[in-house]
């Protein structure tokens, strides 16, 4: 909870590109179906001048730059409307999290599209020497927000380690002699410490600096990726420390679709982590009930109320891979399983498993309101008074 | 000289006109069909690819495959689709098999999942231990309710046990697991994929009533290999998570090396090749092929 006795509640990350907007980009003809698309949902979460954007649509040669940042403020609003408390416009003016950050860095290739699962896919890059920044890659998008949002704005930044382990890497890897030789996980660890560290100190840094400089004051290190080689939990640690350490902001990272447990003691050295937004829900039962028994999917929370140096929680209480949406009851009772471990309602923040981009709008809005009235529920349950 | 093959078992990587139709599928842009006319344009291509590389089993690339397991898990009672999980340390994803029951698989995947070929094939399926892995089933109990049926009518030179999980166990059971493999019939080939088998080797690997087994040699040291290996060794020389292209040269010279501790050997990739992008892997695919005519010629 925060200081009014509310569990903050708040998104992860991104949220799907409407169809006007994909078309658009793709020079695609929009459809009566798509355009009204933009009508219905700018009426429906308030998006002031919503009719200039329909206009747009409705003439055919609307800029997609210009379109994006409709989408943006279309976001913004539609998680404002639900009642989260900390948005972000879920990265509408990215390509998405991994390409829009090689895509403004020096030292990467792109090598084609690998499967993420099913049919989703993601696009890979090749580390292929020096990394550096080209630009800060989130400035124009913060400064936008700031303009638009009335809630308060928390930025996601994908992670240093993400960024590595999800590139191939051409730069520190022997291109021969690897064949046979046992060339040991010691050596692979190395060459992946090395691209790491160089993200984390010339891409990750700089853009932090820039973020706080125009006045960021909660950034997100996303790094879905964290727990993907179970041996260099502490390498991801080091990363996260030398991007953050000596700057002046409140830092939280995200982390999902993991074993969890792996994560433990490693990150006891990841102090200036105030914040741990973990997915929760997609390992959990649908049935209601508080006890131990009633949550498998939040067994491993006692180990982050047990670091030493008391970060909060950011339960993931929203599955983001179905379009079941879960009852208030059920992200009530999520919650106050959380607040009875920790003891200290105070430091269980709530929000969905992950980004919600695999799911449309509709869904995407039901399944942030019901996480929005599971935390309303949560709240009168604990304090015994109507909220 | 040993025997020598070359073959590309596994999971292949789909095409960038594959990929955007079953995006376009699933944001209903698109129709089951015209995905079905994709995956048969890219079967053809990877046909050509493994003819024109010289390879010695064709594959289908297990195009329609979600994953390792999905269409047995959607197939068989008593089995189902778990929790989304990472695949080992990759950044691919698949849904972890879950117990409901007693599994039973009525009949064979058929030709969707098992697509027909234009010549000598083999067929990749998920090993006993890696469809049993966090069920609470036993190896035997996938073995002989799920995958015997589905190899039941399946006419392939060799069947490819993928293993992904079994070279990473503290305390492999190689007992249990030689139990499951004693039904399945010949011609199997375990293929460990990603992961170092020496200390597997060390207990006794080699001696599992299998024809072939596979070996990531990115991971195991060749010296970890006894030196009277009698299967047909699947040597993993292309490394499925790296885009670098793999040199002939050294795979050739490699390969004469394996032939001083086996008499039969097939060179293979170290898992599915799906961690690469299509254009990639196909390039892998090529080089394979040279290597293995670099490595007979040589021997000639």
């Amino acid at each position: 909870m925060n200081d009014n006795d509310k569990f903050l509640t708040h998104e992860v990350g991104s949220l799907a590109k409407p169809v006007w907007l994909v078309k658009t980009a793709q020079g695609r003809e929009l459809d009566a179906s798509d355009i009204e698309h933009a009508r219905s949902w700018g009426e429906k979460v308030g998006v002031e001048g919503h009719e200039e954007l329909v206009e747009l649509l409705e003439r055919g040669s609307a800029d997609p730059d210009e379109v994006a940042r409709w989408s943006s403020r279309y976001c913004v609003r539609l998680q404002e409307s639900a009642g989260i408390d900390v948005i972000w416009d879920g990265e509408q003016l990215r390509s998405e999290m991994y390409a829009w950050a090689i895509a403004h860095s020096n030292g990467f290739e792109p090598r084609g599209t690998v499967r993420s699962f099913d049919n989703k896919y993601y696009s890979k890059s090749a580390a292929v020497g020096p990394v550096s920044v080209r630009e800060p890659y989130h400035n124009e998008e913060f400064s936008f927000l700031q303009s638009v949002a009335k809630a308060r704005l928390k930025i996601p930044i994908t992670g240093a380690y993400t960024l590595a382990v999800w590139s191939y890497d051409e730069h520190h890897t022997p291109k021969e002699g690897r064949l046979g030789a046992g060339y040991g996980r010691r050596r692979e660890i190395e060459a992946r410490r090395e691209l790491t560290l160089d993200i984390a100190r010339n891409l990750i840094r700089p853009n932090l600096e820039a973020l706080i400089e125009l006045g960021a004051d909660w950034i997100q290190i996303d790094e879905p990726g964290a727990s993907t080689e179970a041996d260099e939990l502490d390498l991801f640690v080091e990363s996260f420390n030398v991007s953050v350490e000596g700057l002046d902001c409140f830092f939280s990272t995200h982390l999902c679709f993991s074993d969890y447990d792996l994560f433990f003691p490693p990150i006891e050295g990841m102090s200036g982590c105030r914040q741990y937004c973990v997915g929760f829900a997609n390992y959990d039962s649908r049935e209601l009930g508080t006890s131990a028994a009633d949550r498998p999917g939040y067994e491993v929370i006692t180990k982050f109320r047990d670091l030493p140096y008391e970060p909060i929680l950011g339960l993931g209480v929203l599955d983001i891979h179905t379009d079941f949406i879960e009852p208030p009851e059920l992200v009530r009772d999520r919650i106050l399983y959380a607040v009875e471990v920790f003891g200290d309602p105070g430091r269980i923040h709530v929000c969905p498993d992950c980004g919600l981009r695999t799911r449309s709008w509709e869904v995407a809005y039901e399944k942030l309101r019901s996480l929005v009235e599971g935390a309303r529920l949560a709240q009168e349950a604990l304090t015994g008074a109507p909220v | 000289m040993a025997e020598l093959q070359a073959f590309a078992p596994g999971l292949y990587p789909r095409s960038e006109a594959l990929v955007q139709a079953t995006r376009d599928l699933d944001r209903g842009r698109t129709t089951v069909e015209a995905v079905d006319e994709q995956v048969e344009r890219d079967l053809a291509e990877l046909v050509s690819v493994q003819k024109q590389a010289g390879l010695d089993l064709l594959s289908d690339g297990m195009l329609r495959w979600q994953d390792h397991f999905r269409p047995l898990l959607e197939a068989a009672d008593g089995l189902a689709t778990g929790a989304l999980t990472r695949f080992l340390d990759t950044n691919t994803f698949y849904r972890a098999p879950k117990a409901e029951g007693r599994p039973r698989l009525g009949e064979p995947l058929g030709d969707r999942y098992v697509a027909p070929l234009p010549g000598p094939r083999l067929v990749t399926f998920p090993s006993p231990f890696a469809l049993s892995h966090g069920t609470g089933l036993t190896p035997k109990e996938v073995a002989d309710s799920v995958l015997r049926p589905a190899l039941e009518g399946v006419e392939a030179e060799l069947v490819v046990l993928a293993e992904p999980f079994l070279a990473r166990e503290e305390s492999p059971d190689l007992d249990t697991l030689a139990e499951a493999l004693g039904g399945l019939g010949d011609d199997l080939a375990l293929w460990l994929e990603f992961g170092d088998a020496g200390p597997l080797l060390g207990r006794g690997l080699a001696d599992l009533p299998v024809s072939a087994i596979g070996i990531d040699f990115y991971a195991t040291n060749l010296d970890d290999v006894p030196g009277s290996f009698d299967k047909l060794l699947l040597a993993g020389v292309l490394d499925a998570r790296s885009s670098l292209p793999e040199q002939p040269r050294e795979l050739a010279e490699f390969a004469a090396r394996l032939a001083e501790k086996a008499e039969r050997v097939a060179l293979v990739p170290n898992g599915d090749l799906q961690y690469v992008s299509e254009p990639i892997a196909r390039e892998k695919l090529a080089r394979l092929g040279k290597a293995k005519t670099a490595t007979t010629e040589a021997a000639a």
